[in-house]
């Protein structure tokens, strides 16, 4: 989650910015007492694949559940794909599947729901609330994601609740492209990395997983929900010592570091405020919409990030961006260029898997 | 045993497959898997027995083909495990074969084999060779009486029978031709030929140690019991029969054994099941465990399936046929076919539509094609593109693995007939629900006329027929 600075994005607030990291720039580097400015009040949602097994259901029990679950999934079709280019019949079937392996202990029942007999499973919820869930699911489209409070993203598997962005495939590519950078600079492994607007942590964890002895990914967000998860996150993948979490808008959080940034990576909310009300409902009805909505053209939080960059990497600092397509990367480019007074070298626009134009990356001079 | 672990792997492995994808199967039973995606409703054959598919087929190179899919079974549903002693590689062969001593080193005297000749045939002190006993013709009566020429004879005959199916001349020309290979001096200047033949040798030398060591324990019981009966001793006469009645007991086992002592019989597997007509759906099932392809590859060809159609509103019967493949997995690196990451293009489902924040979707398909051969492999179950791609990339190492070994053994006659078993065969077997009942094996005329048994997974007697027919039926 960020929070975008919708008005005077940059003419009125950035220099006040500037100045008062100037004064900042005085602290000592990241200081560990700084992480005081987590919530201790928030308790992530423990993802149900995590969850003790202390729920116990007849096999008949569960394979009346997924019938019933598997008939509502069937009766769906193509509907959702044309009403929103939602999932058709044939992913939910398989979402159900990934439920049934994330609530049930011992997936060797899996195999036996044609023998029905008088076995009882061990579960991670119980029935009722798999009834409940898929529920959600098909008549509220709840993303599939937070019915099971995990997304798999690369070859992490990362709590997600609402309240949080769930991490999208394209982002991935972020750190392929970081670890490219990373492969030719050895340098910039052993420096401090910010991922802004880190949500689930996805990004940072990657990336922290990727670095040097000596290097640090700092994660910043707005939102005290998507810290929480993220710091949960972070302590699954043991990197609480190479991942350090602080709420705060943007840049605030890394007054201490002004200039010293080896990288700098962000997927910010970027789509047009006009296109929140016409996206598809898992995202639309579900997702914050603080982390999806830009601004009137989408880039009010993507302008802001290059100004920031320009101050708070270090010369030769890589920095990579998530965009809404070409034309936004088409933008910024120009704006980079054109307006940071010759501050970035090396741009470059990067497609996605999909091939759309989706991620500006660079260096600092 | 064993055949009943497959049986259940293989039901499983289709109801496995069948949470998968529903709209690719509709069942666990093989009857609606068949049917559910080669129903052909035209009722013709001919021309669409895809005789001419080939799993390196350039022609699958679409990306329609989405609905390929590899599942995973845990290998805790694998095949009966079992470790058969001869399978396992000896990095430093000994060339000598040390005979097993019981007890009786007062027999050892008889024994001139103790150096490196092989040829000697051992015997009894009386000179009773387990030829010998075959030629004898002793009459074979049940394990409950307990007479030792019947014990005896018995076990000749499953040595007679593991012989031919390790096809024991063969092995042993091919024994000394590695043994040869491995005596010369500039062996380790290639240390991947070097390990593979060194391997090879281990494993058939073990192969022949083990059978070598069962003739010499039956020859060295009937000299105890012939030893007895001169001493008068019952208690030594009844403890060599019971150890005789232990052999013959192991000896079904072993002749059981010896039909899966192919290189790669012990190696876990893919199967693949492709639709004959229409679309070009295909489900690829992984299945983990002891000699999963050694069984699985009797299935190996075309099944066709002759039925009233369920889906047909005015019955009519149709054939409908479906191909399947097996690959092993191999677990050596030796065999492995290095891959460039440049010769690859990765290909991810698309949700269509701007992407990115816009979309949320669960569905992280990905397929690979090798672009030097034109070989691709699809994922879409997994949970995430990564998991997919590892998978699709597993799939893909076997297909080019294979393809190798094809391509090696186009150079290598000695291993051609057994390639080409493994690779897609014709028609193999048929499945009539109408107008009669049957299920046939046309490759060993083997029949069941219970077809539900069969469509239901009891395919342990097709398997077993088949393997023993293969192999039972080579001259030694």
């Amino acid at each position: 989650m960020k929070l975008s600075f919708s008005s005077a994005y940059f003419a009125s607030n950035f220099p006040v910015f500037l100045k008062s990291s100037v004064v900042t720039s005085l602290y000592r580097p990241v200081s560990s007492s700084s992480q005081s400015c987590l919530p201790t009040c928030l308790k992530p949602q423990v993802p149900l694949f995590l969850k003790p097994p202390i729920y116990s259901t007849a096999l008949s029990d569960l394979k009346s559940w997924h019938d019933w679950a598997k008939s509502l999934a069937t009766s769906i079709g193509s509907t959702f794909v044309e009403s929103d280019n939602g999932p058709d019949s044939s992913l939910l079937c398989r979402e159900l599947k990934w439920l049934m392996e994330d609530a049930v202990e011992d997936q060797s029942v899996l195999t036996q729901m044609g023998n029905v007999n008088n076995q009882t499973v061990i579960m991670r919820a119980d029935v009722e609330e798999l009834y409940s869930l898929w529920k959600q699911r098909i008549e509220d489209r709840r993303p599939f994601q937070y019915l099971v409070g995990c997304e798999h993203w690369k070859d992490l598997v990362l709590s997600v609740q609402d309240g949080v962005l769930i991490p999208r495939p394209e982002t991935e590519h972020i750190i392929d492209l970081v670890a490219d950078v990373l492969s030719k600079n050895e340098g910039l492994r052993q420096g401090v990395w910010a991922d802004l607007g880190t949500g689930s942590g996805a990004i940072a964890i990657a990336i922290g997983r990727m670095l040097g002895k000596c290097g640090r990914v700092i994660a910043t967000d707005f939102s005290p929900v998507a810290v929480a998860v993220a710091a949960y996150n972070v302590q699954r993948y043991c990197l609480q010592d190479v991942v350090q979490l602080k709420q705060g808008s943007w840049f605030e959080p890394l007054k201490n570091v002004e200039g010293k940034l080896a990288g700098l990576v962000s997927n910010p909310p970027y789509i047009p405020s006009k296109d929140i009300t016409g996206l598809q409902a898992e995202v639309g009805r579900h997702e914050p919409r603080v982390a999806l909505d830009g601004g009137i053209n989408g880039m009010d939080d993507l302008f802001h990030l290059c100004n920031g960059a320009a101050s708070m990497l270090k010369p030769g600092g890589f920095f990579a961006f998530e965009t809404n397509g070409e034309q936004q990367c088409k933008h910024l480019v120009d704006y980079l260029e054109n307006h940071t007074s010759g501050s970035f070298c090396g741009l470059k626009i990067e497609p996605d898997f999909a091939g759309i134009q989706r991620f500006v990356t660079g260096f600092r001079q | 045993m064993s055949f009943n672990m497959l049986k259940r792997s293989w039901r499983k492995s289709l109801h496995f497959a069948e949470i998968q994808r529903s709209q690719l199967v509709c069942s666990s039973r093989f009857s609606s898997f068949l049917n559910k995606i080669v129903e052909n409703p035209s009722g013709s054959r001919g021309d669409l027995v895809p005789s001419n598919w080939f799993w390196f087929a350039s022609k699958y190179r679409h990306f329609s083909d989405s609905s390929s899919q590899v599942a995973t079974l845990p290998s805790g549903y694998g095949f009966y495990r079992k470790n058969i002693p001869g399978c396992r590689s000896y990095l430093l062969p000994d060339i000598n074969f040390c005979y097993g001593f019981l007890q009786g080193l007062a027999f050892s005297s008889r024994f001139r084999l103790l150096g490196s000749q092989a040829a000697m045939e051992p015997s009894t002190s009386d000179g009773l060779t387990v030829e010998g006993i075959l030629a004898n013709n002793w009459t074979v009566l049940d394990e409950s009486e307990n007479d030792w020429k019947s014990h005896a004879s018995a076990i000749a005959q499953s040595i007679h029978l593991i012989k031919k199916r390790l096809q024991w001349k063969k092995l042993i020309v091919r024994l000394n031709m590695l043994s040869m290979e491995l005596n010369k001096p500039d062996l380790w200047d290639d240390p991947v030929h070097a390990g593979k033949i060194s391997r090879e040798h281990g494993s058939l030398l073990g192969k022949m140690k083990e059978v070598k060591a069962f003739e010499q324990e039956l020859l060295e019981h009937i000299d105890m019991i012939k030893l007895a009966r001169e001493e008068d001793d019952a208690d030594l006469e009844s403890e060599s029969l019971k150890a005789l009645l232990n052999m013959r007991r192991n000896s079904k086992e072993k002749e059981l054994e010896a039909l899966l002592s192919g290189e790669q019989d012990s190696c876990s597997c893919f199967i693949e099941v492709q639709a004959g007509a229409g679309g070009i759906k295909r489900a690829t099932i992984k299945v983990d465990g002891e000699h999963a392809f050694g069984y699985a590859k009797s299935e190996v060809g075309v099944h066709r399936l002759v039925r009233i159609s369920p889906f047909d509103s005015n019955k009519r019967r149709h054939t409908s046929f479906a191909a399947v493949a097996v690959i092993p997995i191999m677990g050596d690196g030796s065999t492995r076919v290095q891959i460039n990451e440049s010769d690859l293009r990765i290909e991810r489902f698309r949700s269509g539509g701007a992407g990115g924040q816009h979309a949320n979707t669960t569905d992280s398909a990905v397929r690979i094609v090798h672009i030097p051969t034109g070989v691709t492999a699809t994922c879409q179950n997994e949970r995430s593109q990564h998991q997919n791609k590892a998978s699709a990339m597993a799939v893909l190492q076997s297909r080019l693995d294979q393809l190798e070994m094809t391509r090696q053994a186009q150079m290598n006659a000695h291993h051609t007939q057994s390639l080409t078993d493994i690779t897609w065969g014709s028609q193999i077997r048929s499945y009539v629900l109408h107008p009669y009942r049957m299920v046939k094996d046309l490759r060993t005329n083997y029949e069941v006329s219970d077809p539900d048994s069969v469509l239901e997974g009891d395919i342990d007697g097709f398997i077993l027929s088949y393997l023993s027919a293969s192999l039972d039926k080579d001259e030694e």
